[in-house]
């Protein structure tokens, strides 16, 4: 080859390996407000509650906007967990984007400055009045990043808690009436157990099993214990009476086989469809399977709060956030208006979602009525509790390994609880 | 030096020592690597270099990071977790590098000695594809699937077990922290298997039929000729495959994920979940990169040794062939 050519060659090769690199690096997306498009992420799927009225809401805000197109990416939970930051940090972040509540998900993109501040028209659009203090708590982070207090930086549009489903069917067969204390319950529990069938749905290696544990520590607390674990605002002990009582019940509650040993490599998906085929009598779970269950169960079910206790897991619903630099924010917040109103609320709330601004007497399904009218008294007694996984980030791992050690019985209660409290200190802010 | 050997009627031509071809400038290939080179800094050196870079910080992954000098290699010296997680990887090399390996060499020896001879290439070249199957099927895949043989209650392999008489040999294979860790590894060598299988196949077919043939005449058994025929000659094989095995090993991630999620009760940690679960659930971005940092430095030494060790046998043999 010529020396001419090689290098003719060389430049070329260097040029195109070049651009590669830069393609790869770098953004290519950048730019000024548009006004034309709305850049939205979300990662409800399309059949969910919400993602069918955030796609009515869509056509809404397009019908209202005429010449703005809303330029959707549907996303997955964990891309938008795991690379918000990233991406939030670069131009190609959206106008708006759902993300995750608490302390270690958007309270830590607030701390960095990665999300605006929505306080002022939180106030001027009237968001701050519909939503319920439990709901709102997830909406505030304070300069530390800690949820409850400060600036809006995110807006739930529904909500969330967990309850008690049965299967009425079994429950009949089995002559067990519809428990209301948990003396009942625990009774209708050992009745299944005498048949030979475990009673609670479990799954040890996601958030089944420590939301059990949890909701039996908080049938024993109240918003003063809550607010220490989650909010700091005291001191937080393991070995106090609630979380004592959580524990060794739950231990027991295995021995007795209310808990099945074996549910400890089990996914949240599998204590569904244990309940779904009629294999499992009572599921505590969230609001979140409400749907599925309409849709796939072949039997008839019906659902309870924790008897005996006014705490119970839920919160507002995932936010809806605008990246400090998003281009179109005015569209955003029109975006985040449209999902709040009526229409869009009472569409969610009859898919069998919970509504945070629905008008009751649209709600037709008598099911969601009760998932409604469940929450209204729930949300009335202030009784959401948030989930045991936020206040420290990376908690989610221990409470699954932790409890999975608890259901094996490789690990007694009180070691059990010394764990999470060297987890639960070494990662708490120090108060 | 060229050597001609007569196989099955054909004549095949061996060229050894590089005199064959006239010598072209070194210069006149550098070209070529250059686009190479250049990928290799920007995917591997570069993002290698700013992760070790970030594990001397205390970073969440968002805003400034903070330098924080060799914390977290102090942190990580005392950290049981990722002790443990080391020690399960070692029970990973023997699953995915020692079992497929030895297993693999007696399998390719098998369909390509027995199974080849008696029904044909075509049945051995079947058997050879069912045995990679599990290469190509996504870990993901392949991870979902296993979960719901070994899953205690409805699982085929609890039914299977109860239905041929041995229900008390039934077990909660992954959820029991005794038994979790050795029921990965027994997936792990069912999706490892075919690898070494192939690569043993192809290295068989270049060894000298002739030598089978005499040993033959001279009465050697099968196993006997597999000992001082077949291993000695496929050597470089055997060393490359462990070398790629162990390195698979102590890089493994898929599967833990998707089958244990590390558990139960860190029962089947593996660094690599580790250093995942640090990054992007803990968000101890700074602590996760120095877990990253020495995974790395542990496969890059070990795959240094293997090549050395590799190179110094193949120049070995290459002098006895002389």
């Amino acid at each position: 080859m010529s020396t001419t050519r090689r290098r003719v060659v060389a430049t070329a090769a260097v040029t195109l390996t070049g651009a590669l690199l830069l393609a790869s690096c770098g953004s290519s997306d950048s730019g000024s407000p548009d006004g034309g498009t709305l850049k939205l992420w979300h990662y409800e799927g399309p059949d969910s509650a919400m993602g069918v009225a955030w796609n009515e809401a869509i056509k809404e805000f397009e019908r209202t906007h005429p010449g703005v197109k809303v330029k959707f990416e549907e996303k997955g939970f964990e891309q938008i967990q795991k690379t918000a930051p990233m991406v939030l940090n670069s131009n190609d972040a959206p106008d708006l984007m759902e993300y995750n509540k608490g302390n270690a998900t958007a309270g830590l993109l607030s701390k960095q400055g990665l999300l605006t501040d929505l306080t002022a028209e939180a106030a001027k659009r009237g968001w701050d009045k519909k939503l319920s203090a439990g709901v709102r708590t997830t909406s505030q982070y304070d300069t530390n990043g800690v949820m409850g207090s400060g600036k809006w930086y995110g807006v739930p549009n529904y909500a969330e808690y967990t309850m008690v489903f049965y299967n009425k069917d079994l429950f009949k067969k089995y002559g067990v009436a519809e428990p209301t204390t948990l003396d009942q319950l625990t009774a209708a529990m050992d009745t299944f157990v005498s048949k030979g069938i475990t009673p609670l749905a479990d799954a040890g290696a996601e958030y089944v099993a420590q939301q059990y544990l949890y909701q039996l520590a908080l049938s024993r607390a109240d918003r003063s214990w809550v607010d220490r674990y989650e909010l700091y605002k005291g001191r937080t002990d393991f070995h106090d009476a609630a979380w004592t009582y959580a524990a060794t019940t739950f231990a027991d509650w295995v021995k007795k086989g209310y808990i099945s040993k074996k549910s400890t490599s089990l996914k949240a998906e599998d204590a569904g469809v244990s309940f779904i085929q009629g294999k499992s009598p009572i599921l505590f779970s969230g609001s979140w399977w409400y749907g599925r269950f309409q849709a796939e169960s072949k039997f008839d079910w019906g659902t309870f709060l924790w008897p005996g206790s006014n705490l119970t897991l839920g919160s507002g619903g995932n936010l809806w956030v605008v990246p400090k630099g998003a281009r179109n924010k005015d569209l955003a917040y029109d975006f985040i208006d449209i999902t709040m109103s009526r229409k869009i609320q009472n569409l969610l709330g009859n898919k069998g979602g919970v509504p945070v601004g629905a008008d009751t007497a649209a709600i037709t399904d008598p099911k969601a009525k009760t998932l409604i009218a469940d929450f209204n008294t729930l949300s009335g007694k202030d009784g959401l509790a948030f989930y045991p996984d936020w206040p420290v980030a990376g908690f989610y791992d221990v409470l699954v390994s932790e409890t999975q050690k608890l259901i094996t019985g490789s690990e007694k209660p009180d070691a059990y609880l010394s764990a999470l409290q060297t987890a639960y200190d070494k990662g708490a802010p120090k108060t | 030096m060229t050597a001609t050997v007569e196989r099955g009627g054909q004549v095949v031509r061996r060229h050894h020592g590089r005199a064959a071809h006239p010598r072209r400038p070194r210069s006149s290939y550098a070209l070529f690597l250059l686009p190479g080179v250049l990928a290799f800094l920007a995917v591997v050196v570069v993002p290698f270099l700013m992760n070790t870079g970030v594990s001397f910080t205390d970073w969440q992954g968002v805003g400034s990071p903070k330098w924080s000098g060799l914390a977290n290699y102090r942190e990580l010296m005392d950290d049981s977790e990722f002790w443990a997680s080391f020690r399960h990887s070692l029970f990973m090399v023997v699953a995915m590098a020692a079992v497929p390996t030895a297993l693999g060499l007696v399998l390719a020896a098998a369909l390509f000695d027995f199974v080849g001879k008696h029904f044909g290439t075509r049945i051995a070249a079947v058997l050879r594809a069912c045995f990679y199957l599990p290469q190509v099927l996504p870990i993901a895949v392949a991870g979902i699937v296993w979960s719901w043989i070994l899953a205690p209650d409805n699982g085929s392999l609890n039914a299977l077990l109860k239905a041929v008489g041995l229900g008390s040999l039934q077990q909660d294979w992954l959820g029991d922290p005794d038994l979790a860790l050795y029921s990965v590894m027994g997936v792990m060598v069912w999706v490892q298997i075919g690898f070494p299988l192939v690569v043993f196949m192809a290295g068989l077919q270049r060894v000298d039929p002739q030598l089978y043939e005499a040993a033959e005449l001279d009465g050697a058994g099968w196993w006997r000729r597999f000992a001082h025929i077949t291993l000695p000659q496929i050597r470089p094989e055997i060393y490359v495959v462990l070398l790629w095995c162990t390195i698979a090993a102590l890089k493994v991630f898929g599967a833990v994920y998707v089958l244990t999620k590390g558990g139960p009760g860190g029962a089947t940690d593996v660094p690599s979940y580790f250093s995942f679960t640090t990054f992007f659930e803990k968000t101890q971005v700074g602590y996760g990169a120095a877990i990253s940092t020495v995974l790395t430095v542990i496969i890059l030494v070990l795959a240094l040794v293997g090549l050395k060790f590799q190179t110094r046998a193949e120049d070995a043999e290459e002098g006895l062939r002389a």
